[in-house]
This record gives C-alpha cells, structure tokens and sequence, in this order.
C-alpha cells in the first residue's frame, strides 16, 4: 500500500500550481469572467503547449495517456484557482467520449482538442429529465431528423461541434453535428460560477449516418462514463476549493484583528476552522478511493464516485458557507476571491445530479 | 499509488479470520452477537484465547514477547476484530502501561509485570482522571510523600481518582500522582504502579447513564507503596503519560467495529422501507468509507517512513461520532421500541422483550457510547491540539 503521489505526479501538480499563481490570479480570472468569450485564448494555448489538453487522452489517439488520478490532480488545483476555462466540456466531456468510441473522425478531432483548436461540447442534459441522462426526449427518427431541446451545455457558445444525446426508436444515440448546422439555435448564458452555458434546440435537424457516434449500449456505458469521469473531476475540484477555503481563511483570521489581537486566537473560531480542515481530509480521502475505482475501472466505480459527489455536495457547500462566514463582510464582497468558492460549490453540486441524488444511488 | 495491501498481509488477514472462526471462544461470540453484555469470566476468556495464540502483546516489539508487527498487521488485526464483533481488547495492560513498563520501567519490574500482562494474569486499570482533573490532567492532585521505616522506601498515597473503568476487576492500577508542588503543574507528577489489594484503597461504583456499572471512583486513604513501583524518574510521570496516550494510535477510530454495526442496520433497514432512514444511513456509510481512507492515509504515511501528526486527531473525533451516530440510528430504527429500558442485562423486570431485538441493544448503545466523545482527551480536546499542531493558532 501506498497512498503517496508519485514524482510524476508532484511534478504536474507543482506544474499547475505555477501556471495558476503566475497567469491566473483572481483578477486575470475576474477579466476572463467579463469577457465576451468567457474563456481566454492564450490561457487556452498555454493550456495546449503544456499539453494539458492532451493528457487524458490514449497515446493511440495522440495524447498522453495519463488516466483519472492525473485528471484528479489538475482539477484540484483548478479548483484552488477558480480556473474557468472550459476544460471540463471540451476536454473530458466530448474528448474522453470520442476517445472511448469508435467513432470514424474520432483521432481528427481529438488531435484538433490537443492543439487547442476546436471546442466541442456535450448536450447531455434536458429540462425535464432531471439526472437521468439515459432517456433523453430528444429524437432521432428514422430519416435522421432530430428534434428537441438541450439544456445546460457548458461552454456551447464556443462549440463549434456538439455532440448531443437522443432517442431512436427508444434506443439511445449519441451524434455530433457543426454547432452551424441549419435547424440549431443557441441561447447563451452565465452560470453562477463564471462558465457559459447554452440551451440549443434542433429543429428538424438533417444528420445522416456518418454523425452517429454511437448506439444503444455502447452509448450507454459511453455516456455513463464520462460523465462519471467528469463527475470525479468535478469533485476533485470541489476537494481543492474545500482546502482553499481553509487556507484562505486561516490566514485571514490570523491578519485581521478585532477586541485586539487577531480572531484566529478565540476557540471558537478556531474550532470552526479546524471542522473546515476535518472535511477537507475526509473529503480528500473520498477523492483518493473514488480515482483509484476509476482508474482500476472496478465495477464498483460508480459508487464510489457517487459516495464523494454527495459527500463534496455537503460538506463543499458546508466550508464554503464558513469561509464567507469566518471573513465577515469581506465574505459577502464580489470583489474577493472567497465568496466566489461558494458560488463554484453551488454549481459542483448542481451538475451531474447533487448530493441527494447521489446519496440515493449509492446503495 | 496503491491502495491493496500486500500478499503478506493478505495472508495475515486470513490468519486472524481463520482464529476468529475457530478459536474465538464460542460462548462469547454468542452473546456479542445477540447483544447481551458480557460477564467478567467472559472478557477474561476472551483475552486468554488472545494470549494462548501469542497475539496479547499485538503492539509490543518481539523483544518483550509481543507480535512486532507491521502498522499495517496491527490495523488488519484491529479491524477484523471489530467486524467480527469481538469486544475491545482491554487497553489498560497491554496497550498503556505495558508500553510505559518495557520503555521507562527497570528490569525487575520488566520481569515482573510484562509476562503476567502478555498471559492476561494480572487486570489492570488507570488512575488518571480526578473529581477535578479531567480534561486539564496536568492539574490533577493525589499525592503521594515518599517515606522510609525501618531501611524501606515506600510512597504514602492519598487522594482519589474516578471514572476508573472496571477497577471492580482490577489487580492493579497505574496512577500519576503528585510528587511535588513546587513547579508548573506538569513538573512535580510521578507515575506509579499500586496493586488493588493494598489497605486504604476503596472502590465504589458510578453507575452510568445507560444502567451499567463500567466505572468507578478509587479512594486512596494512606496507601503504603513500595518506592521501587516507581516508573521511571520521580517527577517525569507526565512525560510517560504523553507517551502512553500517544501510543495508541491505531484502531482508535474503531473502523471495524463501525462497519458491523453499519452492515447491521444496513440489513434492518433494508426491511423497513423508510426513505429517511435509508438516507441517514447510506450518509453514514459514505462518511465511514471517508474515515477508512484517512486512516489507511495514515497507515500508508506510516509504512513509506512518513510522520503522522495530525491525523489520530481527526479520526479519534470522526470515529467517535460514527459510532454515536450508528447508535442513535438503531434507536431511530427501533421507533416507538425505543421506549424499551433494558437495563444492562437485559430485560431483567421482562420475560421476553418487547418490539426487535435490536431495540435494546440500540438503547444500551446510544447511552454507553456517550462516553466516547468524552474520554481519551475529548472531541473539543482534540480540536484544540489541532488547533495548536495544524492551525499553528
């Protein structure tokens, strides 16, 4: 047994962490928020020439190979920095899914994703399917024409290509279209934590054989799989904001001084401090299970990735409401970082079904 | 990274089922497992059957007869216990003084005390906690004036100690007392062994919360103790605490123990079709797999040469609230049945019990396990050495 990184690993997170301190601090991330783009093109190519856009995919594919503890690695510091950049839809969403298919055009797009250029995004969720990404009511009837509404595509305002989920004849299909195609509408919009996001309808949308991705059930276990890839990322992003969190207010707990001397000397505060220190240990040991299920690809992985994504859920939500708590009002000010980390736990929990839903699929 | 333990412990794992299945004494396994408080004669058994195997001294070095083994083993060890039901290894003998004894002891008391320890001949008890010193140890105040009467040394003890679990079966009990007042509070505390039987030495029960008689108070009216029952150095004794309480580390959590009891209700609500229910106990499964992980985390810094600090902090407050937690839930389970006072022996005013069985084990359980969060240092305890060693406030 061991339980430590290796020397790889270190290196990528120590890597990471240099990007982030020296080109993206939190006001090069509040410019990127209230640009037009809502992702930032060079943060983008420097994203490609470290070759982070590359990393999970296999080297057949021409990436790097590396698997979920690596992808775990860059979403903690991701979520330490409160990196908006749309990673998640482009990189692990769409491109782990292509990765995984047999899809013809596959390697062409997966090499433009590790160059850094083309944003792809995956139409997975409806407004009145909830969490269940199964059954979706957008269709595909038998001449290719598809119809319906996608909600919440992150980052589908920059997507040149989509990949959206549908039924044929009560069998799930998975398709990828130019975000142009006739018959697409787009409505962006801001969600909470800073990303974009779209709805897009398809109206008689005209695809024919060579936009099927996949059918049945090899769509389902794709499908499944990557969001449950994208799920451990997004966990792995609240556990670095967990411990953000805790960082960020013991040291300002330890600057600001009231009645005297600074708070961090009364118990109260520290013992609320060391709750927030606690669930980020657990919350860490939960992430550590939940890659190494993933990673093994053991048939208990969806579990585990379910017992940390309700865990995160709470217990995310739980530190961030004491980071802003513990700042005072300099906890409820938009201009600084802490009050945004729960605005990031709001949207961790809301994507990919929230912290009772997984409780409940857990067992 | 790697999660897996090894072939070797593996292997080992199988070794302590293998005893469980057989040679873990029958009558016993019986009644943990219908719930039923044990008898003295029965813990006895079941650290005899400990010893006859050669595992008593599972966290001592070879060189005094114990197992020598891995961090790794003694987790394994620890946990398959638990699962199994087995009651806690009494941590007096073997877990506290005994490592105080073969570290800070001389060889005459190495003789004559360690054996009867490994062979569960001697039961001994801690004399810690005073009427006043619970949490704030340091300031505890029996004392203790050493004495000489015709060419003996011998210490005059008076004082009392309390919440001095099973004393009522005890050969012994290690005591800090004071030896001197004349420095800061933590100077001046020796550690010194004294057998029960000594004259001036009175037991009287306290009766807890759940109906059982677990602890006590000792009274110490001019108790003669030889001087060479001394540990140590006269004044180092809060030295020796330290050491002792940092000794045990593992199994702290009682991660085994909590997944019985976890699988238990698992099954019992399976039954009830309650949506609430299944919810509070699928969240305490995913926090006990979160305490499991810290503590392999541990376990892993450990075995690859890494200090652990912090961590036995966490998991002694997680672990304690799990098990108070699992507790309240079998009471929750139980409904309206957890109006039902067993009494410590079962219902002993009843002829059969009313409402599921696990009604007054759930009842018992809860108010026992209060305990938890208060003793070894408590839960606030805890938090405010975290506050010291990782908050660095």
């Amino acid at each position: 047994m061991n339980l430590d990184y290796n020397d790889e690993q270190n290196m990528l997170r120590e890597q990471i962490q240099k990007f982030c301190e020296s080109e993206y601090d939190f006001y090069k991330r509040e410019e990127i928020v209230k640009s037009s783009n809502d992702f930032d093109e060079n943060v983008w190519n420097l994203f490609a020439e470290q070759g982070w856009l590359s990393m999970p995919f296999s080297e057949q594919s021409g990436g790097l190979g590396f698997g979920p503890i690596e992808l775990s690695i860059l979403f903690e510091e991701f979520g330490k920095a409160l990196v908006i950049e749309p990673y998640l839809s482009t990189v692990v969403l769409s491109g782990t899914l292509l990765d995984k298919s047999t899809f013809s055009e596959k390697n062409d797009l997966i090499e433009k994703i590790c160059t850094g250029s083309i944003h792809i995004s995956l139409a997975y969720a409806e407004v009145d399917n909830g969490y269940d990404y199964l059954n979706p009511s957008t269709t595909l009837d038998s001449k290719f024409v598809m119809n319906g509404t996608k909600t919440l595509v992150l980052n589908g305002s920059n997507a040149e290509k989509i990949i959206v989920t549908c039924t044929n004849d009560d069998t799930l299909n998975i398709v990828v279209l130019d975000a142009n195609t006739p018959g697409v509408s787009i409505n962006s919009f801001s969600t909470v934590d800073g990303q974009s996001c779209s709805e897009i309808s398809f109206e008689n949308v005209k695809l024919d054989k060579s936009n099927i991705i996949a059918i049945g059930n090899d769509a389902e276990n794709l499908l499944k799989e990557t969001i449950n890839l994208a799920t451990l990322c997004i966990c792995a992003e609240a556990v670095g904001c967990m411990e953000s969190c805790y960082h960020k207010t013991l040291e300002y707990t330890k600057g600001r001084e009231q009645f005297g001397q600074p708070i961090s000397g009364f118990q109260v505060l520290q013992h609320r401090m060391v709750d927030m220190f606690i669930e980020s240990e657990l919350a860490k040991s939960l992430l550590i299970k939940a890659m190494l299920e993933v990673n093994n690809r053991s048939d208990e992985m969806y579990k585990h990735v379910s017992a940390l994504k309700s865990y995160v859920g709470k217990s995310g939500k739980l530190s961030a409401k004491e980071a802003v708590q513990l700042h005072g009002g300099m906890g409820v000010s938009e201009e600084m970082m802490i009050g945004h980390y729960l605005k990031k736990m709001i949207s961790i929990d809301a994507l990919f079904g929230n912290a009772d839903y997984h409780l409940k699929t857990f067992s | 990274m790697d999660i897996n333990f090894s072939k070797e412990d593996i292997a080992f794992r199988d070794e302590v089922r293998d005893w469980l299945a057989n040679d873990y004494p029958k009558h016993v396994k019986e009644k943990t497992d219908a719930g039923i408080t044990i008898s003295k004669e029965d813990l006895i058994d079941f650290h005899k059957a400990l010893s006859n195997k050669g595992w008593m001294g599972y966290n001592w070095p070879v060189e005094y007869g114990g197992t020598g083994w891995s961090a790794s083993k003694l987790y394994i060890f620890n946990k398959e216990l638990g699962l199994a039901g087995c009651p806690p290894i009494l941590p007096f003998g073997v877990g506290m003084v005994g490592p105080v004894i073969y570290t800070f002891g001389n060889d005459e008391q190495k003789e004559r005390f360690l054996p009867d320890i490994l062979n569960f001949n001697t039961w001994w008890c801690q004399g810690y906690s005073e009427p006043g010193s619970g949490s704030d140890l340091a300031s505890l105040k029996t004392k203790a004036v050493l004495r000489n009467d015709l060419d003996e040394d011998y210490y005059v003890v008076n004082g009392s100690k309390t919440w001095t679990t099973l004393a009522q079966n005890a050969d012994w009990i290690f005591c800090l007392v004071r030896t001197d007042n004349s420095g800061i509070k933590q100077e001046g505390i020796s550690f010194l062994l004294i057998d029960m039987k000594s004259p001036g030495i009175e037991v009287k029960p306290i009766i807890t919360i759940d109906g059982d008689h677990e602890v006590n108070s000792v009274f110490f009216t001019d108790v003669k103790v030889p001087a060479k029952n001394l540990i140590g150095e006269e004044g180092k004794g809060w030295t020796y605490a330290k050491f002792l309480l940092a000794h045990e580390r593992f199994g702290i959590a009682g991660v085994g123990a909590s997944m019985r009891q976890l699988n238990r209700l698992k099954e019992i609500i399976s039954k009830l079709d309650n949506s609430d229910l299944q919810k509070k106990v699928n969240e305490l499964e995913v926090a006990l797999s979160a305490i499991e992980i810290t503590e392999l985390r541990l376990l892993s810094a450990l075995e690859n040469g890494g200090h652990p600090g912090a961590e036995s902090s966490i998991l002694k407050i997680k672990g304690t609230e799990m098990q108070q937690a699992l507790s309240e839930l079998f009471v929750e389970a139980s409904g309206e049945y957890a109006l039902m006072y067993p009494g410590p022996h079962g219902y002993e005013n009843n002829d059969k019990p009313a409402g599921p069985d696990y009604a007054a084990e759930g009842l018992s359980g809860f108010l026992n396990l209060r305990k938890t969060s208060i003793y070894g240092g408590s839960n606030e305890i805890q938090k405010n050495i975290l506050s010291k060693f990782v908050l660095g406030v």
